[in-house]
């Protein structure tokens, strides 16, 4: 199949991270900070931005835009248009296709998108009233809060528990995945953990939160920004950094299937994404030189290694277990550290890790020769009692 | 407490965050404070749903009139569950450690909450136990919350 003409005709042309414990400052600021280190990477101007989008956890137990003072305008940018854009931890991937949409019909030419949080600091506040964990105690029309399914780990845990119970899957196998994605942040400095590897004995011995999981299996609760600049092909060429091209993009939702099927508790909607995604750039998973999954926690990765084809379904253990994912191993997974090493900003984490990958920024962890990274997002309400139902795939290309 | 059959009395003060009820699930709390489990039930197909939904299995009537809440037979199995070592909501302090579980009900749809009274799985890979609900019974909050208990 040749690949879809717009395959390579859109890049990113720049990268603004403002990572790390934020204490003292607003979202906002956060999120201008970001932006403005994103526009001064790809040589432009506040006033070159001509579109803002601000990609945020509208569903889920996320925060909603409750703010009025939008980055743009803090950052006095040009914009004809602002606006949210987001689902769970599926930030990136859609505010990437709906960008697309105004620079196809040249509304805009540099599209800045923008995702912050300040979980780390809300966490810290929220500590003091006797509350344990992110602060994101809203959940309206949840079914589950009044049984004490208050954070994430409440119900996600039970996919970890339904792969373990179907497919025999162990504690220590979604360890490996911990101390995998810990490997890759120590050779990144920006990484929260870096400077402190772990075994797969820590994991066990690392406090049992929501049984199944441990806290090494949980991602992390992260303060800061990141924000990326969207232009067409044709544009992105004289730009300062290498563009990085976008080569396709699918999506999948599971609700469908939701009371019957009862797929999503070891499965991910992968199926649709990756056909949409891998058709339209005409690769194959032979092609992908590293990846960035989704990792809210260790058996997301679980299941996207198994969904995706890398091994078979109910065999994610073991191929875990034999160190494929981490430095050295056959397929590079989550070479940041991730969401449960890194920083936990969504599926920004991914997205920011895929670019300095492709423009070879990665320094010590850099992939050799990559050319392709396939990066994930995930997300969703929590409509009850089911889980987070979108699956993002983006194919992130050097070459268009 | 005091217990019987599978009726459980608390007066103990509410320090948790409360049920959402709404429009779509109204009826089903009513229900609960009679003892009874609800289900949403197409009329054309028989199929079941909890929570409220249109039927997929066909064209629905205007807001799915074709459904109505009918009486579940309270039985299921435990689909997945996990157990909850800290209090993430202060007001669940005394309650920890605690077993949520997905019951598969009899009827096909997935319904959460905690298991009470008596056995509890033996490790995570321990599923599929046959379970019925027991109603927690809170007069003063008037409000009724659907736990279950392990059977066999």
């Amino acid at each position: 199949m040749p690949k879809h003409p717009s395959s390579g005709q859109y890049a990113i042309i720049g990268l603004g991270v403002a990572a790390g414990a934020q204490p003292g400052r607003s979202e906002r600021m956060v999120a201008a900070e970001a932006a403005r280190l994103a526009i001064k990477d790809a040589g432009l101007t506040p006033k070159g931005i001509d579109g803002a989008i601000d990609l945020r956890r509208t569903g889920g137990g996320g925060d909603r835009a409750n703010y009025t003072d939008a980055y743009s305008r803090v950052l006095g940018l040009n914009n004809c248009f602002y606006f949210v854009v987001g689902r769970g931890g599926a930030l990136a991937g859609l505010g990437i296709a709906t960008a697309l949409s105004f620079l196809d019909r040249g509304i805009a030419k540099y599209v800045c998108l923008m995702g912050a949080v300040t979980d780390w600091s809300q966490a810290q506040e929220s500590r003091k009233h006797g509350h344990r964990g992110m602060a994101h105690g809203e959940k309206a029309g949840y079914w589950g809060k009044a049984l004490g399914d208050q954070r994430a780990v409440s119900h996600h845990s039970w996919m970890a528990a339904r792969h373990m119970a179907v497919y025999g899957t162990t504690s220590r196998q979604l360890g490996a995945i911990s101390v995998a994605q810990r490997a890759w942040a120590c050779k990144n400095p920006e990484a929260k953990m870096h400077g402190r590897p772990i075994t797969v004995e820590d994991h066990q011995k690392s406090p049992m939160v929501v049984e199944p999981y441990h806290l090494l299996d949980i991602s992390l609760v992260s303060d800061g920004g990141i924000a990326f600049i969207l232009t067409t092909a044709d544009r992105a060429k004289d730009r300062p950094k290498a563009p990085v091209y976008v080569l396709g993009q699918g999506f999948g939702e599971v609700s469908a299937e939701l009371w019957w099927e009862k797929k999503n508790f070891t499965h991910m909607a992968v199926h649709p994404a990756k056909e949409q995604a891998f058709g339209q750039a005409a690769l194959t998973l032979a092609d992908v030189d590293c990846v960035q999954f989704y990792d809210c926690f260790t058996a997301e990765v679980l299941f996207q290694l198994e969904d995706y084809g890398f091994c078979k379904k109910g065999e994610g253990g073991p191929f875990v277990e034999a160190g494929s994912i981490g430095p050295g191993g056959s397929v590079p997974v989550n070479t940041s550290g991730g969401l449960l090493s890194c920083y936990h900003l969504g599926d920004l984490t991914g997205m920011a890790e895929s670019i300095r990958q492709l423009r070879s920024e990665a320094g010590e962890r850099q992939i050799k020769d990559c050319d392709v990274v396939l990066t994930t997002g995930h997300g969703g309400e929590l409509l009850s009692p089911g889980m987070c139902s979108i699956h993002t795939c983006t194919l992130l290309g050097r070459h268009p | 407490m005091s217990e019987k059959s599978n009726v459980i009395v608390s007066n103990a003060p509410w320090n948790k965050p409360l049920p959402n009820i709404d429009h779509d699930n109204a009826a089903f709390w009513e229900g609960l404070k009679a003892h009874k489990l609800l289900v949403w039930r197409c009329k054309t197909c028989g199929a079941s749903y909890w929570p409220k939904a249109y039927c997929h299995n066909h064209e629905n009537e205007p807001f799915a009139a074709n459904m109505d809440w009918v009486e579940a037979s309270g039985r299921g199995k435990i689909f997945a569950f996990n157990i909850h070592h800290g209090a993430f909501d202060a007001g669940f302090k005394d309650d920890v450690p605690f077993v949520y579980a997905l019951i598969e009900l009899d009827e096909g749809p997935l319904i959460s909450s905690t298991l009470v009274s008596g056995r509890m799985p033996k490790d995570i890979y321990d599923v599929g136990q046959k379970v019925e609900v027991v109603y927690e019974d809170h007069p003063a909050e008037g409000f009724t919350i659907p736990r279950f208990r392990i059977v066999e």
